[in-house]
């Protein structure tokens, strides 16, 4: 039942073209049982906003790994309530800042601008999933369908795959440090 | 007959204005064009102008019957039914189902006369009444996606007075829905334009689009007699240019990446077939990716029955080429008022000529800033990134004018101009043809040709590449 999955739509903001970590998180939220909506990289507010009209999603996750996303996320809570999505969770995740700024620092400045969750670039990828279960659930009265039943039979696997995507997704910081070749002139 | 070869087939589009017509001698070796005319559309009956080209192509005095006619000859017809289907096109979030909805509407033939995205609201619901459209469009939605729009404006239209039919081309998932709501309409439903985000389908609501004209187009003023005498169905006139240009790469690979304007009195009509975007690592498309065959017609872009719309839009244009020229402003504000009276006036003299010429380089520039996507430079700091919208033209090697007066036309002055301004549009580069060469219809034949394409794709696409001739690039301007 195609229809009863929950769509997401995911994507990273700005001008940042930073595309391996987006592809494991499109890999790995389809695997917990989400409909996701990739919009690849350098998308726009106005596009994940349309995106998710368009498809009904109950949330949008934002990456950003270059250190812009303050600048470019930016009134996203207020263009989301001006375009009719008041009740769409917003998550946010990856490099938020530039230079050592404290994660308690940067986790409230976001929270502030009206996303619902901020992630350092290290969080567990299973643990986003579950909270994001939980906040549909508590927000639309519905979650992934037959997803708990898939999650005690993959339980061992499912362990793994979340560990190996959050290698990925520290190899995806090494990307920042070293640009990475495809995505530059 | 022994003047005509193995077979002899005529094709006949019945305008808003003219009724043309070709015969063609159908060997072994293809098609050969044996003759051409051109007779006043008789617009109470159209029967009786289609009779007159019809027994004129076939040297027949106008008293053989329909009847006679019909065994001397395989007929093919389009008609642009008053300048082409009125097509009101609904989506949801304008830059996603919306822009499908028009691209759609406009390839399957049609013009769009409004848009509209999001909600209808009471004044939208008035509006539409008042336009009267030949069809709606009606999407929104991927499929499992956003119903809530969908289902809103399906009971504002179910409470219209609209009578037109409805075309479903919205969220699969809810089509049942919008059939049980609209109870006391016609709605026709399709797949979704636009079943995934980014996901271009818009073949089915084409097809369906295409369909309704038929049957919509043959009601009334004796286009019915002639379908069931032919046993032929009419075609869209801008259909059969539109399915030219896709056949022509099929047959003639040299001809791959090519595009057809055709300028008429009333709009002007845009058509590409070539890949729209070519993934790399330097270039992002954003949107939707355009299908390969695309139309775009530009309902206030005309030589004629449109002028006064197009002097309005083409302001910018004009004054600059005005300028360079050196004739002045007011002076072609009166030509524009007199042509606009008197839509079949002639230019008379050389600076009405330009006049006309400097108006048909408009209804070009505006064209094709609206078929043709750009690039946005954009730093990051991976490099130097380019953000591409709309589709890419760069590739297109030839440029083919059509119509009565791109047919006309010596140079290929009043399509390089307006294209060459083109290339400093605001910030955005836009994406025109590198290294085009311009061609003319030489004997305006594409949307007859354009009739033959189904029943005789290799020949027609032949002879649309043999009667094309190409124009000197430079152009003498001032001719």
């Amino acid at each position: 039942m195609e229809n009863q999955k929950d769509t997401i739509v995911i994507g990273v903001i700005g001008s940042d073209c930073h595309s391996v970590g987006n592809k494991i998180l499109e890999m790995f939220f389809t695997s917990e049982g989400f409909k996701v909506v990739n919009l690849g990289v350098m998308v726009s507010q106005q596009e994940f906003v349309d995106a998710a009209i368009e498809t009904n999603a109950r949330a949008i996750l934002v990456s950003s790994l270059y250190g812009h996303a303050e600048i470019d996320c930016q009134g996203f809570r207020e263009l989301c309530i001006e375009k009719g999505l008041d009740p769409i969770i917003l998550y946010i995740g990856g490099n938020l800042a530039v230079g050592k700024t404290p994660f308690s620092v940067v986790e409230e400045k976001f929270k502030k601008m009206g996303f619902d969750r901020v992630f350092p670039p290290d969080i567990d990828l299973k643990q986003v999933a579950e909270l994001l279960r939980q906040d549909i659930k508590e927000k639309f009265g519905s979650c992934s369908k037959g997803q708990e039943a898939r999650d005690r039979a993959n339980q061992a696997g499912l362990e793994n795959q979340s560990q190996a995507a959050n290698q990925i997704g520290q190899g995806d910081k090494n990307d920042r440090k070293e640009p990475e070749g495809s995505t530059a002139e | 007959m022994s003047r005509y070869p193995m077979k002899t087939v005529v094709s006949i589009d019945i305008g808003s204005t003219w009724t043309k017509g070709a015969v063609f001698g159908l060997t072994a070796s293809g098609l050969e064009l044996l003759a051409r005319v051109s007779v006043p559309t008789t617009q109470s009956n159209l029967v009786v102008g289609f009779h007159e080209t019809l027994a004129r192509l076939l040297h027949q005095d106008s008293h053989t019957s329909l009847e006679e006619l019909k065994d001397r000859a395989e007929v093919f017809f389009s008609s642009s039914a008053k300048g082409g289907l009125r097509i009101a096109a609904i989506g949801l979030v304008p830059d996603l189902t919306l822009q499908l909805a028009k691209l759609a509407a406009m390839s399957a033939g049609g013009k769009v006369i409004k848009s509209f995205s999001f909600s209808l609201t009471s004044s939208d619901v008035k509006e539409l009444e008042k336009l009267s459209p030949d069809i709606i469009l009606f999407s929104g939605g991927t499929d499992g996606g956003n119903s809530k729009y969908v289902l809103e404006n399906a009971h504002k239209l179910e409470s219209s007075r609209l009578s037109c039919p409805v075309v479903y081309a919205g969220n699969r998932a809810v089509a049942e829905e919008v059939v049980n709501i609209m109870k006391s309409r016609e709605v026709i439903v399709t797949e979704n334009l636009m079943p995934e985000i980014g996901q271009v389908n818009i073949e089915p609501a084409r097809e369906k689009i295409r369909e309704i004209f038929l049957k919509r187009i043959v009601v009334g003023r004796g286009l019915a007699e002639i379908v069931e005498l032919f046993g032929a169905q009419p075609k869209p006139t801008p259909l059969a240019v539109f399915e030219l240009i896709s056949a022509i790469p099929e047959f003639y690979p040299e001809w791959s990446d090519l595009a057809a304007i055709d300028i008429g009195g009333a709009t002007t009509d845009f058509y590409s077939n070539t890949e729209s975007y070519l993934e790399t690592d330097t270039v992002v498309l954003k949107g939707i990716r355009e299908p390969k065959v695309k139309r775009t017609v530009e309902g206030d872009l005309g030589l004629r029955v449109s002028a006064r719309s197009l002097f309005e839009t083409g302001q910018d244009y004009l004054q600059d080429r005005l300028r360079e020229e050196g004739l002045e402003f007011k002076d072609m504000e009166e030509f524009v008022g007199r042509i606009s009276d008197k839509i079949d006036y002639l230019p008379v003299g050389d600076k009405e000529k330009k006049f006309d010429q400097l108006l048909a380089e408009a209804c070009i520039y505006y064209a094709a800033l609206r078929h043709i996507g750009g690039w946005k430079e954009v730093y990051t700091p991976q490099g130097k990134v380019y953000m591409q919208t709309g589709k890419d033209l760069r590739r297109v090697k030839a440029i083919i004018g059509s119509g009565g007066f791109l047919s006309e036309e010596r140079t290929a002055a009043v399509m390089d101009i307006p294209l060459r301004k083109l290339r400093n549009y605001g910030e955005e580069i836009k994406l025109l043809p590198e290294k085009a060469d311009f061609y003319r219809d030489r004997y305006y034949l594409f949307s007859l040709l354009g009739n033959l394409i189904e029943k005789y794709p290799r020949e027609a696409s032949t002879l649309a590449v043999a009667s094309v001739e190409k124009l000197n690039q430079k152009g003498e301007q001032n001719d």
